[in-house]
């Protein structure tokens, strides 16, 4: 199994030196619950388009800005659990050292893979929230017998406080947001929490700018925003560490998620959005972005800070009659990094005594991510989707995590890793998710998806420098996901 | 953020959000919400804050006959009225409200202006759906619909007002009385529905649309 994660972290060093295997993804993803549907009496094609989550409608985008308050008060509780299957192309590799049931854990078996526990819905007239708690079967193997064992963490959690005042042809909404991801109290399905690889375990690219999901549960948000006329959205947040008193949005950090990220003091978050209704169509064009300080040690946040400055426009169109459901989205985030004296300019990990000559660590990063997704949904039963990823930046060398020994061309250096290497020091990956879904029932859903890597690591061929193709990574992801 | 201004915030976020303003409630299980807080808060959601929906996935409810909106919300509740639009998004809904509660909101949607819809604007008008609406189609027995909805379509107690609904809600609600049992207060529309052709439903449903709003 091929298993891609924004969260791996190297020695607390550089956020996107990601690899790829020997861990699952942990994708920080909920969908709306079971619990709302009592909540309102309403079926799930209400708030999402042809019932797919997580993707909203318009009435969807209200009842989240709302507050989660339309309705009655009843048990705000749901449970989710997602079972599924990952294949990979190949699971083998020239490499010599490679281990393919620690690189690939549970290839091909169809496994319980996570479940969830919500409380959702709305609390008062102006209160209402969303918090995930999640159960991850594989979170960590135990190096001595492989064994994997399961942990259990915060997930998701959005909580707000919102008004909405209506007069004559005014309709001005405005809220408070408390959560632990930045864009997972975004609306719209272009954002990172919400767009792509939203299925636990599915496919993508390892390397993505920090807004998308490097500090998911790691940090602690306060926002206010306001939609205007159902045409304007603006909003304004800050986000710090989720330690001491906001450490419960952060409970149970586990082995696959990685050491807790440490940002420094308040780090800001603004969106603004324009949005538009005709007829069964709506669209939307926005921007977002985030200025973080994350040190890079978390284990000493002292001194200097890598310095993140992400910024992303979106867009998003759907139409919606029934028994048809279009959604089409897409997102670019351009993310610059600035690092700390203390990771700038560093001997290569693999030459850490600077003996063989290998570059030095870069001062500064550029990362860039196009993303776009189509899906469309025939009586909130049978649906298709395809999405298209492209991850460029610029190379460093501290995301080389294979390299040739200068002295003997032709021979990797000691510690050169296969199937998660690279060569290059190029994030660059590129490829396709396509999927097939069924929703027999609206609890239930069945799913195949289908990714192929064009490019990883920076390289079509031989990324990994054992002549690993970024076409082997391709995977194959049957899920079975249901919720009550 | 120091333990005080924590507790400040939370004390402020407990005044504030326990602070009930039914004029802004959207809740649906109280009886004390006014209509016209449901109507703005919730309905208009869909619906519109004035009761012309932008979507046609949504019957416009502006200038809706009092009766036959009261007839509907009961219909939902009783779960008597199941076509999909039914159950999949008004069941719930009204599950919880109070006969005052659905006066009110026909009330308030019965004074409401209609307007000309998106689609309307581009359509047009349909002179085939227009002799139907006006004369029905006598060889087969259909009867003009304007001898029940008005000439003007403006409806009359519980025959609903049509003028200017979106043609797409009037083609699936006579296909739901055609071939279905899940609207059995419209049983006089079972047997019109029955002699039309899906190409008379678009007719007299794309007419019904490009009425000018009155």
């Amino acid at each position: 199994m091929l298993a891609c994660n924004a969260l791996f972290k190297r020695n607390g060093w550089y956020r996107f030196a990601a690899g790829i295997t020997g861990l699952w993804l942990v994708s920080m993803s909920a969908f709306a619950v079971p619990a709302f549907n009592r909540q309102t009496g309403q079926n799930c094609v209400a708030c999402h388009a042809g019932g797919h989550f997580p993707d909203l409608t318009p009435y969807g985008r209200l009842f989240k800005l709302t507050g989660y308050t339309i309705g009655k008060s009843v048990l705000p509780v749901s449970v989710m659990a997602v079972a599924s299957l990952n294949k990979t192309r190949s699971a083998t590799s020239p490499d010599p050292a490679l281990n393919s049931a620690t690189a690939f854990p549970k290839d091909g078996n169809f496994i319980f893979q996570t479940a969830s526990l919500f409380f959702a819905g709305r609390v008062t007239d102006h209160l209402g929230g969303f918090v995930q708690i999640t159960y991850n079967n594989y979170d960590a193997q135990s190096p001595s017998d492989s064994h994997w064992t399961g942990h259990t963490t915060s997930d998701n959690l959005d909580i707000r406080l919102v008004d909405r005042f209506m007069s004559g042809s005014n309709d001005v909404i405005v809220g408070a947001t408390m959560n632990n991801n930045p864009t997972v109290q975004d609306v719209w399905n272009s954002v990172p929490s919400w767009g792509y690889n939203v299925v636990p375990g599915s496919s993508g690219p390892a390397s993505t700018p920090l807004i998308a999901g490097g500090l998911a549960q790691n940090v602690a948000g306060l926002g206010a925003y306001v939609f205007w006329n159902k045409g304007v959205y603006a909003e304004l947040s800050s986000y710090r560490t989720a330690n001491g008193f906001w450490s419960f949005m952060s409970k149970g950090f586990s082995v696959a998620q990685g050491t807790q990220q440490i940002l420094k003091g308040e780090n800001p978050y603004w969106r603004l959005a324009l949005t538009r209704e005709w007829g069964p169509h709506n669209a939307m064009i926005g921007t977002f972005g985030l200025n973080a300080k994350v040190y890079p040690d978390p284990a000493d946040p002292t001194g200097q800070t890598n310095h993140y400055r992400d910024t992303g426009i979106d867009g998003q169109y759907q139409y919606i009659l029934d028994p048809h459901a279009f959604t089409l989205s897409t997102s670019y985030i351009r993310e610059r990094v600035d690092y700390a004296d203390a990771v700038a300019n560093q001997p290569h990990p693999l030459d850490p005594a600077g003996l063989i000559g290998l570059p030095l660590t870069n001062t500064q990063d550029t990362l860039k991510i196009f993303r776009a997704k189509a899906t469309y949904v025939y009586h909130a039963k049978y649906g298709t989707s395809l999405s298209y990823f492209n991850v460029t930046g610029t190379s460093n060398a501290a995301l080389q995590t294979s390299a040739y020994d200068p002295a003997n061309p032709g021979v990797l250096l000691d510690g050169s890793e296969g199937v998660a290497g690279n060569l290059s020091g190029s994030p660059a990956t590129r490829g396709w998710t396509t999927e097939a879904f069924w929703t027999p029932v609206q609890y239930l859903r069945i799913g195949l998806q289908y990714t192929a890597f064009n490019k990883f690591n920076g390289a079509s061929n031989n990324y990994d420098g054992f002549g690993r193709n970024a076409k082997d990574n391709n995977t194959i992801f049957l899920y079975l996901w249901g919720a009550y | 953020m120091r333990p005080s201004q924590i507790i400040i915030a939370l004390v402020i976020t407990a005044i504030f959000s326990g602070c009930t303003n039914l004029e802004r409630s959207r809740s649906l299980a109280n009886p004390a919400t006014p209509a016209t807080a449901i109507a703005q808060q919730v309905c208009s959601n869909c619906h519109g804050i004035d009761g012309n929906a932008e979507s046609p996935n949504f019957p416009n409810l502006a200038a809706q006959q009092e009766s036959y909106f009261i007839a509907q919300l009961n219909g939902f509740k009783s779960h008597g009225r199941s076509d999909p639009a039914g159950f999949e998004y008004m069941w719930g809904l009204s599950q919880n409200l109070s006969d005052a509660q659905i006066a009110g909101l026909a009330a308030y949607y019965s004074q409401q202006k209609p307007k000309a819809t998106y689609q309307a604007k581009m359509l047009a008008p349909s002179a085939e759906g227009k002799k139907i609406f006006e004369q029905g189609i006598a060889s087969i027995g259909v009867p003009p619909c304007g001898s029940c909805h008005g000439a003007e379509a403006q409806g009359q107690a519980t025959f609903p007002r049509l003028a200017g609904q979106h043609s797409d809600y009037i083609v699936k609600q006579l296909m739901v009385f055609q071939r279905t049992d899940q609207r059995p207060e419209g049983g006089i529309m079972k047997g019109v529905a029955h002699l039309l052709t899906a190409q008379n439903m678009q007719a007299v449903a794309t007419y019904i649309e490009t009425m000018p709003p009155k």
